[in-house]
């Protein structure tokens, strides 16, 4: 049952987080929000047992990460239009 | 102030918007759940055939120490060869639409480029000491790959994010410097090949495609078979790693390449 309520929250989590990218105004910080996107999808993984899906996760959220980041800093604008 | 005002309403349409859509979302999935099965309950058709076979049979079948590498090599092993060749075609797709034309002024700019994202001495000296430990993992993921998580997908990200890092630190210039995008990209076809060679070798000797404990390599006695397939597995997730750290490194210079640094 415990880990029933840690999923439950972590998937609420999960959907605010998800607002908060899509809400918030700044490039830069959005990209980093989705950091902890990736994150928390690799602690859902991790209590469904899927252990190698988790790892795949985080290795790719990281790398995912420095790409949004060279492309914001590609386009010169850290404002959404 | 009325662009303010415009874009506070264009805000608010937008919110309300989301949360009827996540209603709606939420509202659909709780009616559908209904019909699906809980988690890892036995009566289900995806428990109780299948993956009793898998359980029963997969160390008789193909010999490997871990059940969850017999499946994905194995029974599953043209879902990975594939699995390559769509990362490589990512790649291509990546340069054909990024890639700019003009090399001469981009050879110029390559010499005094520092990427210089964020400048800070303390990060850069951190990223400096935590490069090496990264490949270091990466080499122990790969060649852990069969026995425990991880693999050649996660050893290639690993690889390629500490190249990422090199670049991101100002003033830190070693050989890998030198990788142009059509190098990792050749680097990356390279990968995919290991893999398919890997898979027609055991042809050669009577063995199906992919077989691996039909590897031209040493006695064939029944002790060897275990020792045969490791190598394989090995052997697979070498090219598995070339193909992602060159994919990834090549798309990385792609879009470098287009980015100016220099405000």
């Amino acid at each position: 049952m415990p880990i029933l309520i840690l999923e439950a929250i972590l998937l609420i989590a999960l959907i605010f987080v998800a607002m908060g990218i899509i809400i918030g105004q700044e490039l830069l910080p959005g990209v980093i929000i989705y950091c902890a996107f990736s994150f928390i999808a690799m602690l859902l993984y991790t209590i469904i047992g899927a252990a190698d899906v988790a790892f795949t996760e985080a290795v790719i959220g990281t790398v995912s990460t420095v790409y949004f980041v060279i492309a914001i800093k590609s386009i010169n604008r850290s404002h959404k239009k | 102030m009325e662009k303010h005002l415009h874009r506070r309403k264009q805000r608010k349409k937008r919110i309300i918007a989301m949360i009827i859509l996540i209603i709606a979302v939420a509202a659909s999935t709780f009616e559908l759940a209904t019909f699906l099965p809980t988690i890892g309950e036995l009566n289900t058709p995806a428990n109780s055939y299948i993956s009793e076979y898998y359980i029963e049979n997969a160390v008789e079948d193909t010999h490997s120490y871990n059940i969850v590498t017999a499946v994905l090599a194995d029974y599953r092993g043209f879902d990975t060869l594939f699995e390559t060749c769509v990362m490589f075609l990512s790649g291509i797709t990546a340069m054909m639409v990024l890639s700019t034309k003009d090399k001469v002024s981009k050879s110029i700019e390559k010499k005094s480029d520092d990427v210089n994202i964020f400048e800070s001495d303390i990060m850069d000296n951190a990223f400096r000491i935590i490069i090496p430990i990264i490949m270091i993992y990466g080499i122990y993921v790969l060649a852990h790959g069969e026995i425990s998580l991880g693999g050649g997908f996660q050893a290639g990200a690993l690889l390629a994010s500490a190249y990422l890092l090199d670049k991101i630190i100002p003033g830190f210039r070693t050989v890998l410097d030198r990788i142009t995008e059509e190098f990792a990209l050749v680097v990356a076809g390279v990968g995919s090949f290991i893999y398919l060679s890997t898979g027609l070798l055991p042809m050669f000797n009577g063995g199906n495609f992919l077989e691996y404990g039909k590897l031209p390599f040493g006695s064939k006695s029944i002790e060897t078979v275990g020792y045969l397939h490791s190598t394989g597995i090995l052997l697979i997730e070498v090219g598995v790693t070339i193909c992602v750290a060159g994919v990834i490194i090549a798309i990385l210079e792609v879009v470098l390449e287009r980015t100016s640094f220099d405000e």
